[in-house]
């Protein structure tokens, strides 16, 4: 796994956090009830760590964040503009 | 800073009934993934009694501070009780009750709060405000009863909560000063967690949060902006740097909450935060003082050291409070998690009525 399929990082984070469900990549994290605000954090941090950039503040937003597909299309974004 | 002031004890009051969180009967409605979530927040047992109301806890508690600080109850010249969430009774006055049962007669009595958790930060202000304003008043006692405001324990998907009382007796010189205080609210989330209850009965009531999305993101990530900011803020204007502040405390959320806090401001969370967090759940305004107590009365926070308290409530407000120990705090704390136990029948005020001299530690049982 590396960082060129971002999508595989973050559902292999995902599922490390909670072992127990199954999430499919486009599903929304934030329906099922999983998310509190504090792993809400954990996840835009985890994002900046892991693939290297500051989430700017007009992707700072749920839709950026709410499944799989959408986080590795933010990291697909921010790396298109490095 | 001008109007710095100081605590010169403080004092907790935690029932000796406790329940394991995993037996709640809350979580028998819960789903699977749900159920492993509240697993997850790291709280194993809270302490409750159906026989201690917050009045209870808050009168222990504060009978305690008083007798640490060798002060009766008609001694002190103003109490300030950090209101309850879910009042006994409307119309009556909570304070001037605890009033009475301490036999505070003197005090000048009153509530503060509306900030969720965050309350006990007004609370002090108030009584940096009474000393500075007032020459002929020398203590403050400020206490609060925290019990939830509903009959389940598990606030998905926050924390557990449990029952406690803490007091603290607030002078211009005692052995911790209070270097600074700040605090911020964003009104726009007033009423983002809230308890209906004017229609239905009380075994019903039941927290709803008005958007679990954004406040698990919007509010999330303003708390991440305005707690950083607030941070540097503290340290900038009372010139220090990061490795001045010995100890970081913050509430009992949750493992979630305490890592991400070390996450967004590059600190580490005070250890008496995971023991309270483990043992005692989320007592709502008064985590802050029980970790800030127990660092000190177990000789982890020492004189000539300094702490940020840090608080943050969903209402949604934050706080940093900045303090340092400047004495012997051999006496400063009494209570069940830390410090000296207080002796039964040891003296205090002598109008403390007798349910409250009836602090004997007894065995832990299952309620």
């Amino acid at each position: 796994m590396s960082h060129n399929d971002p999508s595989a990082v973050v559902a292999a984070f995902l599922q490390q956090r909670f072992p127990h469900v199954e999430i499919a990549h486009d599903e929304d994290i934030f329906a099922l009830g999983l998310v509190n605000s504090l792993f809400a954090l954990e996840l835009v941090m985890f994002v900046e760590k892991t693939f290297g950039f500051t989430v700017p503040s007009d992707e700072m937003r749920i839709d950026s964040f709410r499944s799989i597909d959408a986080i590795s299309a933010l990291v697909d974004r921010q790396s298109a503009t490095v | 800073m001008s109007g710095t002031f100081a605590l010169r004890t403080v004092a907790s009051f935690l029932p000796e009934r406790s329940v394991a969180v995993a037996e709640l009967p809350e979580l028998a409605y819960l789903g699977p993934a749900e159920r492993q979530l509240c697993a997850d927040l790291g709280i194993e047992r809270i302490r409750t009694d159906p026989e201690l109301d917050a009045l209870h806890l808050a009168a222990g508690a504060a009978s305690r501070a008083l007798v640490a600080a060798g002060l009766g109850a008609d001694q002190i010249g103003a109490l300030v009780a950090v209101e309850s969430r879910a009042p006994t009774t409307l119309m009556s006055s909570a304070e001037t009750r605890l009033q009475a049962h301490l036999g505070a007669d003197r005090a000048l009595t009153f509530s503060v709060g509306g900030l969720g958790c965050v309350s006990m930060t007004p609370a002090l202000l108030v009584a940096r405000g009474l000393l500075a304003a007032d020459p002929d008043l020398s203590d403050v006692l400020v206490v609060h009863g925290s019990t939830p405001a509903t009959p389940r324990r598990y606030r998905h998907p926050v924390t557990v909560s449990g029952d406690g009382g803490m007091a603290a007796v607030v002078s211009r010189e005692g052995p911790l000063r209070v270097l600074d205080v700040l605090q911020e609210t964003n009104g726009h989330y007033w009423d983002l967690f809230r308890v209906d209850y004017r229609d239905r009965p009380s075994a019903r009531w039941s927290e709803q949060c008005r958007d679990l999305q954004e406040y698990s993101f919007t509010l999330a990530l303003e708390s991440r902006d305005r707690l950083g900011a607030m941070y540097r803020r503290l340290l900038d204007r009372n010139g220090l740097a990061p490795g001045d502040v010995a100890r970081n405390v913050c509430h009992n959320l949750s493992l979630g909450g305490f890592r991400f806090l070390e996450e967004t401001l590059g600190v580490t969370i005070a250890a008496a935060c995971h023991d309270n967090l483990r043992d005692l759940g989320h007592l709502g305004a008064n985590d802050v003082l029980l970790n800030l107590a127990t660092e000190i009365g177990t000789g982890r926070l020492r004189e000539g050291e300094r702490a940020v308290l840090i608080s943050a409530s969903p209402v949604a407000a934050w706080s940093m409070v900045l303090v340092e120990v400047v004495g012997d705090p051999g006496d400063f704390t009494v209570g069940d998690r830390f410090g000296q136990q207080p002796e039964p029948g040891s003296a205090g005020p002598s109008r403390r009525p007798t349910a409250f001299l009836d602090i004997t530690p007894a065995p832990e049982t299952d309620v």
